[in-house]
Formats: C-alpha cells, sequence, structure tokens
C-alpha cells in the first residue's frame, strides 16, 4: 500500500513568484505568502520505531556546561567526556552511562551520527564531541566500521578535517559534493515534493544512507542562528542535512523553512531512526548563521544539550539565542521589519541588526503540532546541570 | 637511483612531479618569474570536483577528479591526452616516478599508471582511503593510509615492502629522506620512521590529529596541527625547537625556501617564517578558511582560497588575485610562463 501523504499547508504559494527578481525591499509584503503544498513521500508501509521523535522522552532537555569546556575555540576532550556521560544519565535516569546509551542503541545496529559542519571551522559539530559519541557506541559492542559520520557536502566535511580526527574504520560519508550532480547518493522514492518559487526541480530526495543503510541516528546539531530558519537545530539539522535541494526553499526575502523542515522530519524512516539529539553548545552563533566565520558573533559558552525530543531541544536553543540577542541590543529573531533586510551578504555577515530573509523560527512549533515534540516552554522539562 | 628529483630541475618549462613542486616541498621557488595573470588560455572540464593538486611533466599536466578519472591535459592545447578511470573516488594528489604517474584512491590502492599510454602498471593495497600522495625514493613507494599504516612498495611494480601501523588515521603525505621518513597522523603524533625497515624512530604528540603534510629543512621537520599550532621539530629526535599558536586548526601543508616558510591556517590567514627561529615575518588574510598549502614563486606566494591569491614573498601584500580556482584544497602549478588551477568545480585553467 502506498502511504503516500499529502500536506495541503497552502493554496496561494503562487503569489510569490510573481514579485521574483525584484529588491527585496520592495518584495517584503507585511503578510508572507503562505507555503504551497508539500507532498510526503516516506518508504510505504516503514513500521514506526517507538524509539523516534519524540522518543523516549518527550519535552525532556537535559544542559549541561561547563565553561572550561572550550577555552580560546579548543574544546577539551576529557570536559566533554564528562559532561555527555553527566547528560545521558541524566537524561535516561541510568546510574551508568553505558546503560543510559544502551537505551537506543543495540550491538547489531549500524548508527548514523549527523553533524553539521556547514560552519566549519569557525562553527561546526565537535570533532571532540563526535569522539566520545563513537567511544560510547563501541563500548556497546558496536564495531567502528558500523559507525557512519555523514552529511549532506563532503567538502565541508574537508574543511572540518573530521577524517584525520576519527578514529580508522569509522565510515565518514558526504553524500555529495558542492557542485556535482545532486541524484548520486539519493533513494528516487522516498521524498518532499513542492514548488516554492517556480523552481524546475521540485523534489527533494531522501539520502539513500538514511533510507536503507543506517538503522539508528544520533543527530549532532550545533547551536546557531539561521538567516531563514531563526535558528538551525536538530530539526533543521535533520531535514535539511538528509533530503537534498533544500536550499530553493527560501528565496530572499522569504522563506518556506517553516512548515518544510518540521515535515522533512516526518518522513519514514527518517522519524524512526533520529533516536537521541546531541545539540553542541561549545559555541554559540547568535548573528550570521549557518555560514558565518565572524567571531564577534559566536559565544563559546560551553553547553551540551542531550534530549530525543527535537522539538523541545530547538526550543530551548531558540530561547538561548533570543536572550544573547537581546543582550546584545538587537532585534529578535521573529522580527519581520522590512529595513533590517539587505541583499547583501557582507553587510548581513558583519551588521547583527541586518538580515537575508523573514527568518521563520516558528518551524519549531509547527514540528511539535506534527507530533515530533514538545515546543511550549511550560511543558518543557529543562534540566539545567550545571558541572 | 631516485627518480623523482630533489629540486625543481632547470629545464623549460621546469616539471612539477609532485606535491609542492618536488620531493623538497620548494612549491616552486626558483622558477621562472611570472607576472600576473591576464587571461585564460584554455579551460579543460574533467567533469567531477578536483580535490587535490595537478602536477606537471614534459609539457603533460595529470589532475584528478573526485569521479576517479587521473586526466592527462596536453598543455599546449588544454586538450585530453588520455584519461584512467580509477576504481573508486580520487581525493590524492598524483606524483610521478619517472614516467609513472602514482595516486591513491578510496579504494584502498595506490595505482601507478604509464605516462604516455594511461594504461595501468601495477597496484598497491591498503585496508582503506589513500587521500595521501605517495612519494618515491630510491625507487621505493611510500604512502599513509586511512587504515593508519604507512606503506613501503617497490616501484617497479607495487609489490610490498614493509609495512608500519601508527596510532590514527594518515592523510598526511609523508616527506622522503634518505633514511628517515617523516608524516603526521590522525593520532596527534609526528613520526619518524626508519626508510628501509619500517621501524618508527621518534614520535612527538601535538595537540590533535595531524591533517598537514611537513616539510623538512635544515634538519628541522615544520608540520601543521589541528591544534592550532605550527611546529618545527629536530629531526633527529622529534624535539620540539618551536612552534607559533595561530588561530584555529591547521590543515595547510608548508612551502619553503632557503629560511623562509609560509603555511594557511583555518583562521584565513597565511603565515611567513624565518626557518631557524621561528620568528613571524609576516601573516596576511586572504580568505576566510585556509586549508590549502601555499607554493612559492619568484618572489611571491601563491594559494589557492576561494580564489587565487599572490602575495609579495617579503612583504606579504597581496600583489595579484584572479577569481578562478575557488577549491580551497587544490594547489596552483607555476610552471614557465603559466598557472595551471583546479577548482571544486571540476575545471582545470592555464593561465597567462
Amino acid at each position: 500500500m502506498d502511504r503516500r501523504t499529502f500536506v495541503k499547508v497552502g493554496c496561494i504559494g503562487s503569489a510569490s513568484v510573481l514579485v521574483q527578481g525584484l529588491d527585496p525591499m520592495v518584495r517584503a509584503e507585511k503578510v508572507p505568502p503562505a507555503a504551497p503544498p508539500i507532498d510526503l513521500h516516506g518508504i510505504p508501509d516503514y513500521k514506526p520505531s517507538p524509539l523516534g521523535m519524540p522518543g523516549l522522552f518527550p519535552g525532556r532537555v537535559v544542559e549541561v556546561r561547563d565553561r572550561n569546556a572550550i577555552v580560546r575555540n579548543r574544546v577539551s576532550q576529557p570536559i566533554v567526556r564528562r559532561l555527555l556521560e553527566q547528560a545521558m544519565k541524566e537524561l535516561t535516569g541510568e546510574s551508568s552511562a553505558r546503560d543510559a546509551w544502551a537505551k537506543f542503541i543495540e550491538p547489531t545496529d549500524v548508527v548514523g551520527i549527523k553533524i553539521n559542519p556547514s560552519g566549519a571551522p569557525a562553527c561546526c559539530s565537535s570533532p571532540e564531541i563526535i569522539r566520545e559519541i563513537i567511544a560510547s557506541v563501541r563500548s556497546l559492542g558496536v564495531p567502528a566500521r558500523s559507525i557512519v559520520m555523514y552529511d549532506r557536502y563532503s567538502y565541508e566535511i574537508d574543511i572540518g578535517s573530521y577524517q584525520v580526527l576519527l578514529p580508522p574504520e569509522v565510515q565518514i560519508v558526504g553524500i555529495q559534493d558542492a557542485f556535482s550532480g545532486g541524484g548520486v547518493g539519493y533513494e528516487p522514492t522516498v521524498y518532499c515534493d513542492a514548488n516554492f518559487f517556480g523552481e524546475w526541480e521540485t523534489r527533494s530526495y531522501m539520502a539513500s544512507i538514511v533510507a536503507h543503510q543506517v538503522t539508528k541516528i544520533i543527530n549532532v546539531p550545533t547551536m546557531k542562528d539561521h538567516s531563514a530558519a531563526g535558528v538551525t537545530g536538530a530539526l533543521k539539522n535533520l531535514a535539511y542535512g538528509t533530503f537534498n535541494n533544500v536550499a530553493r526553499s527560501h528565496r530572499a526575502p522569504h522563506s518556506f523553512t517553516n512548515p518544510l523542515v518540521g515535515l522533512m522530519c516526518t518522513v519514514e524512516p527518517l522519524r524512526s531512526k533520529a533516536v537521541l539529539h546531541i545539540m553542541d553548545g561549545m559555541r554559540q552563533v547568535w548573528h550570521g548563521g549557518p555560514l558565518t566565520q565572524v567571531q564577534a558573533f559566536i559565544e563559546q559558552p560551553g553547553i551540551l544539550l542531550v534530549a530525543t525530543d527535537p522539538v523541545a531541544m530547538d526550543t530551548i536553543e531558540l530561547e538561548a539565542i533570543e536572550e544573547k540577542r537581546r543582550e546584545s541590543g538587537v532585534s529578535s529573531l521573529w522580527q519581520h521589519d522590512p529595513s533590517s533586510l539587505t541583499a547583501d551578504n557582507r553587510i548581513f555577515f558583519h551588521d547583527a541588526s541586518k538580515n537575508l530573509f523573514f527568518r521563520q523560527p516558528g518551524h519549531i512549533a509547527a514540528a511539535g503540532k506534527l507530533g515530533l515534540g514538545i515546543s511550549d516552554l511550560k511543558q518543557i522539562d529543562h534540566r539545567l546541570r550545571p558541572s | 637511483m631516485m627518480m623523482t628529483p630533489e629540486k625543481a630541475t632547470s629545464k623549460s618549462p621546469p616539471d612539477w612531479p609532485t606535491l609542492l613542486g618536488d620531493n623538497a616541498r620548494t612549491g616552486g621557488h626558483a622558477q621562472v618569474r611570472f607576472h600576473s595573470p591576464e587571461k585564460a588560455v584554455w579551460q579543460y572540464r574533467t567533469g567531477s570536483p578536483v580535490r587535490s593538486a595537478p602536477v606537471f611533466h614534459d609539457g603533460v599536466l595529470y589532475a584528478a577528479s573526485v569521479n576517479g578519472v587521473l586526466h592527462a591535459i596536453n598543455v599546449a592545447t588544454g586538450t585530453s591526452k588520455w584519461k584512467f578511470e580509477a576504481a573508486g573516488q580520487v581525493h590524492s594528489t598524483p606524483s610521478l616516478f619517472g614516467n609513472t604517474v602514482l595516486f591513491g584512491c578510496d579504494d584502498g590502492k595506490v595505482y601507478a599508471v604509464d605516462g604516455n599510454s594511461g594504461k595501468k602498471l601495477w597496484e598497491a593495497g591498503s585496508q582503506a582511503e589513500v587521500w595521501s600522495s605517495p612519494v618515491v625514493r630510491n625507487e621505493i613507494v611510500f604512502f599513509g593510509s586511512a587504515d593508519g599504516k604507512v606503506y613501503a612498495v617497490d616501484g617497479k611494480n607495487g609489490q610490498p615492502t614493509w609495512s608500519q601501523e601508527l596510532g590514527g588515521r594518515i592523510y598526511c603525505t609523508i616527506y622522503a629522506e634518505e633514511h628517515q621518513l617523516y608524516v603526521g597522523c590522525g593520532d596527534g603524533k609526528v613520526y619518524s620512521i626508519e626508510t628501509d625497515s619500517g621501524k618508527i624512530l621518534w614520535s612527538t604528540a601535538t595537540g590533535n590529529g595531524i591533517d598537514s603534510s611537513p616539510a623538512v629543512v635544515d634538519n628541522l621537520v615544520l608540520i601543521g596541527s589541528e591544534d592550532f599550532v605550527f611546529y618545527a621539530l629536530d629531526a633527529s629526535n622529534g624535539e620540539v625547537r618551536w612552534k607559533y599558536e595561530t588561530g584555529l586548526g591547521i590543515a595547510s601543508s608548508p612551502a619553503v625556501s632557503g629560511d623562509f616558510a609560509v603555511i594557511g591556517s583555518k583562521d584565513g590567514f597565511l603565515y611567513a617564517f624565518e626557518v631557524q627561529t621561528g620568528h613571524l615575518r609576516w601573516k596576511t588574510a586572504v580568505g576566510e578558511v585556509v586549508t590549502a598549502s601555499p607554493v612559492i614563486g619568484s618572489g611571491v606566494v601563491c594559494i589557492q582560497a576561494g580564489g587565487t591569491f599572490a602575495l609579495d614573498m617579503g612583504s606579504g601584500k597581496i600583489v595579484w588575485q584572479a577569481g578562478l580556482g575557488g577549491a580551497i584544497q587544490s594547489v596552483p602549478i607555476l610552471a614557465a610562463d603559466s598557472i595551471y588551477l583546479a577548482s571544486l568545480s571540476g575545471e582545470i585553467y592555464a593561465l597567462r
């Protein structure tokens, strides 16, 4: 049986097509265009896993931090090890880190570790955290060759030097090169179909590695703002790193990251396989994300967030970045003021009052409504554990 | 007999048989002075990204594209002489052993291909991808593999001579001297290995994994580490003679010329040092990120970092830049009156 899901999000998306090519300031309507219909095609008859999002602990987010975990951009391996063990035990209620990990991973699993290298080298998933995850997974009996660290673009993985920094036998996979054909490495029958701005290719395909190779995914997003999505956290790292052809969802000044991010995360088998989210908050980008290299907008708070619920995790992340922006006297990520828009990347990267798009942090709450987790702060069990 | 020359020869146009021009990593020093390029005289499409550096020999440019194809390009015309297709992706910079082209492959093998015909001569295996560039010394080919081993094989037939396991993945191109090899490793150590036996002579730990490839000059091993630091180690015993901390990790490899060494950092700067003292001569921002190796020409340093930049060797000031050659893994070739660039988008350019 074809479990094709048709999600009718809106029907006046074509309005946005008419205004392409104009200056973003001119295009900045107060009422943004509604998203077009988005058609989701998962693997037919895929049996959902009870570990799938929102996972074993909906609404629970454990935050551990240690200012010494990162000093002058260097992440401390021993402190990260301690923080991760502490957070995993707190999340699961287990007394040992090994038992905590065993709630998610079995020795026969092929474990995918989804990193975020897109801001490398200034802000990307820290190799030190990836090493600890690998060590923890291996401690359960998973062989190194059954661990696959992956992301979409191989050249971004190269910039992070992950190949060198991880143990031998761990597989390191860039699904595609930046400029090569987009179809290689993707499953042609699993996709999201939507026409946002009149683009010629309306489908985004799921990576084959996610569709077929790995049995569990540990998601390691970074803590940073995103010029189109508001923040790029657990949800966006999974969605936009698993499917190809996603940049088409935002064309200045409009962004359909809401609802596309959440919808992509509901597609099976991605939803079922993503069992654990470990947010790397060693660095926190509060402006210029996801690609900035401007250190002035990158804090080093030494935070780890751990959850099975990506919506709750991203809600906490969003609050943290909002707080930092308030402290710095710049506008909220929710602001939709046309005068804040610029089409010049150079201005955007160096001026925290400017942005390229009307950001869409509402994608987090929208994902909550899809059942992926809890976005209401009052309902989130945020366990802050200082080191 | 050592087939790969220690120094670039003086014939014109000079050969460029391995990473950074020759086994001494001089990166083109003392070759013909070149000026700011004015035009691209040809453009060759490989059809796949190029994430390694080309090499040059006797009018032919050899470039490996990621899709596993080794291209031999006639530089007079910019046309294909032959192509050789390996069984996996290729990230390794080719090197030349006489008329044989050597390169590593993601299928774990090093391939030896005849430079005239493009036919495979032999292959040598390892257990994981080979991103490093094979180097040749006394007819022995040395290479490191992501399986954590250094291999020595016979340059004539690829038969194994010895292998030595280190503590992590190896993406570093080995520096081969008469009796010692020097190599950086993913376990963060720099190793010295006996050429004949593979025995580890010494190792020195840095603070993180090593992606950089060493140069050796005046008994100093120069190498960068992902711990942000550029090291000068005593080649005899591995002791740290001096070190310099940059702003982020170092994947770039140093180019040297006399008492001058230059290296890039992921913090976006190029750093130039006096080799003996470690004194910083200059540092210049050239891009957001520098991961490629610079090369030294006559009075200038060239680097690919989102474009191609030429800096005055004395002052570090940018004297010209070109938008072509945006790859940040490749290294330009400075040959006679032309510069050859490879790009992430898969084009090879000849600039003149």
